[in-house]
């Protein structure tokens, strides 16, 4: 069985949340910081100035009349986009290692946190706007624990949890039998150690056994639970976990999922990624490995 | 959308194309291969003529353009009703004949417990066949269904086409 506590103490191996990262999520929900407050974060960061330009110059971001320089691009961008450009550009450093156990590489590694965090943040726009942001961020770091697991075990962990896995049976639950704790635990002690709000950290625990009721409920867990699947539907996130996932009937009902939203869901994260891949020059053709 | 129009000679040997999500590729042989990875509930297509060794693969998301038509419009490839007449049309293009093709189909799994509801990927699945009926196409081939992700693969040498799935290989061509 494996000791969670354990696995997050040996901080040596763990992924890195970058320093602005870190500022930016404790700045969420703080009406208090200003946009030169996040500016200030950008400016001392080459890699993120250049994708705050690059975004800012894209035509993701309306076809621009000029060349907007960073200031300009900065003021251009409001202070939401631009910590959301600052979160994109950056989860590729937590994901820079890829993650063998689940046959993921970086960019889809990449792909799969950016898609769930958009498909998280569109349902809460439509459901509670205020959890957007939140939503977005949470989307991004949910499966952080696979990170965790796969510097640990290696191949060894997936192999070790298939031989648990039946048909109609959850990777999460095959993943507890086999090691006494799955991804979304170990990624929500990850999320503790990172010092994230306790919020994110229950909501990725929680990301795939979303609470129906009680104190444990969240509307920012059933985003996130609900964003995943529509990520794992469009293939982006697919690792040799394949789809063994189920989206709770609760959920189901409360965002009012039919059949027909969820095709739209689907289509709209698909296109909001492309736009931020193109955006940011970042290429992703699913050229580096065979995922089987 | 990215639709690749390869032959031979602009191919480096042995380095395959590879079709991302909503993308599709044609090419004529031999020397080529093609390849999707990460297929869920999307649906892979591949389709040869043996006779001139043409051949492509289509990776579309969702059964129904009329979901969104703009999407359609910018990117045909998304949707099986606007990526299957399109990757056809480009393998025409380079030379196949309807006649000759061997077409078959890999992907369309689910999520565990959908209950009917979603079923995202048995739509994939049904809209392929509707559409391939109405147009007289046979499918020669397919392994769809399930809950696991697949990578297909499509060699213009020989029309072979093989899917992987957790370290297993089916030839799905020839049988």
């Amino acid at each position: 069985m494996a000791d969670v506590n354990a696995l997050i103490s040996d901080s040596e191996s763990l992924p890195m949340l970058p320093t602005a990262t870190s500022q930016l999520i404790g700045m969420l929900g703080d009406d208090d910081v200003s946009i030169n407050d996040v500016a200030e974060i950008v400016r001392v960061d080459e890699a993120l100035s250049f994708a705050v330009l690059r975004y800012a110059n894209s035509a993701a971001f309306g076809v621009p009349s000029r060349k907007f320089d960073l200031r300009e691009s900065i003021v251009r961008l409001g202070r939401s986009a631009l910590t959301k450009i600052v979160l994109e550009q950056q989860a590729a450093t937590v994901f820079s290692g890829g993650c063998d156990a689940f046959e993921l590489s970086r960019e889809r590694l990449w792909r799969g946190a950016i898609g769930g965090a958009l498909a998280a943040e569109s349902l809460a726009a439509e459901h509670n706007p205020e959890l957007k942001d939140l939503a977005f961020v949470t989307g991004l770091v949910r499966d952080v624990g696979k990170l965790v697991l796969d510097r640990a075990y290696g191949v060894d962990y997936v192999t070790s949890v298939q031989s648990k896995l039946y048909a109609d049976r959850t990777f999460v639950d095959a993943e507890r039998e086999a090691f006494g704790t799955d991804h979304a635990q170990v990624g929500a002690a990850l999320c503790r150690h990172w010092q994230l709000p306790e919020r994110i950290a229950r909501a990725v625990e929680y990301h795939h056994c979303p609470p129906e009721d009680g104190e444990l409920h969240d509307e920012l867990t059933d985003f996130v639970h609900a964003g995943d699947i529509v990520a794992l539907w469009s293939g982006i996130s697919l690792g040799s976990d394949g789809l063994q996932y189920e989206l709770a009937d609760h959920v189901k009902k409360s965002l009012k999922l039919s059949r027909r939203a969820a095709e739209r869901a689907i289509a709209s994260m698909w296109d909001s990624l492309r736009s931020i891949e193109e955006a940011l020059g970042i290429e992703t053709e699913d050229k580096e490995r065979n995922i089987a | 959308m990215s639709i690749t129009a390869a032959s031979t000679s602009a191919e480096p040997a042995g380095k395959p194309i590879t079709v991302g999500v909503a993308d599709l590729s044609v090419a004529k042989g031999p020397g080529v291969t093609i390849v999707t990875h990460a297929l869920g509930s999307c649906i892979g297509v591949t389709i040869y003529d043996p006779t001139t060794n043409v051949g492509g693969m289509l990776h579309f998301m969702l059964p129904d353009s009329k979901i969104n038509a703009d999407k359609a419009d910018g990117n045909p490839a998304m949707f099986a009703d606007t990526g299957i007449p399109l990757l056809f049309k480009k393998a025409y293009e380079l030379g196949a004949k309807k006649e000759n093709l061997i077409v078959c189909a890999a992907g369309g799994a689910e999520v565990l417990v959908d209950n009917g509801h979603f079923k995202i990927g048995s739509r994939n699945r049904t809209v392929l066949r509707k559409i391939f009926w109405k147009n007289n196409v046979l499918l020669s081939a397919d392994d769809t269904g399930g809950n696991h992700s697949r990578t297909l693969h499509l060699s213009l040498d020989d029309g072979r086409v093989a899917v992987r799935n957790r370290g297993t290989e089916n030839i799905l061509w020839p049988m």
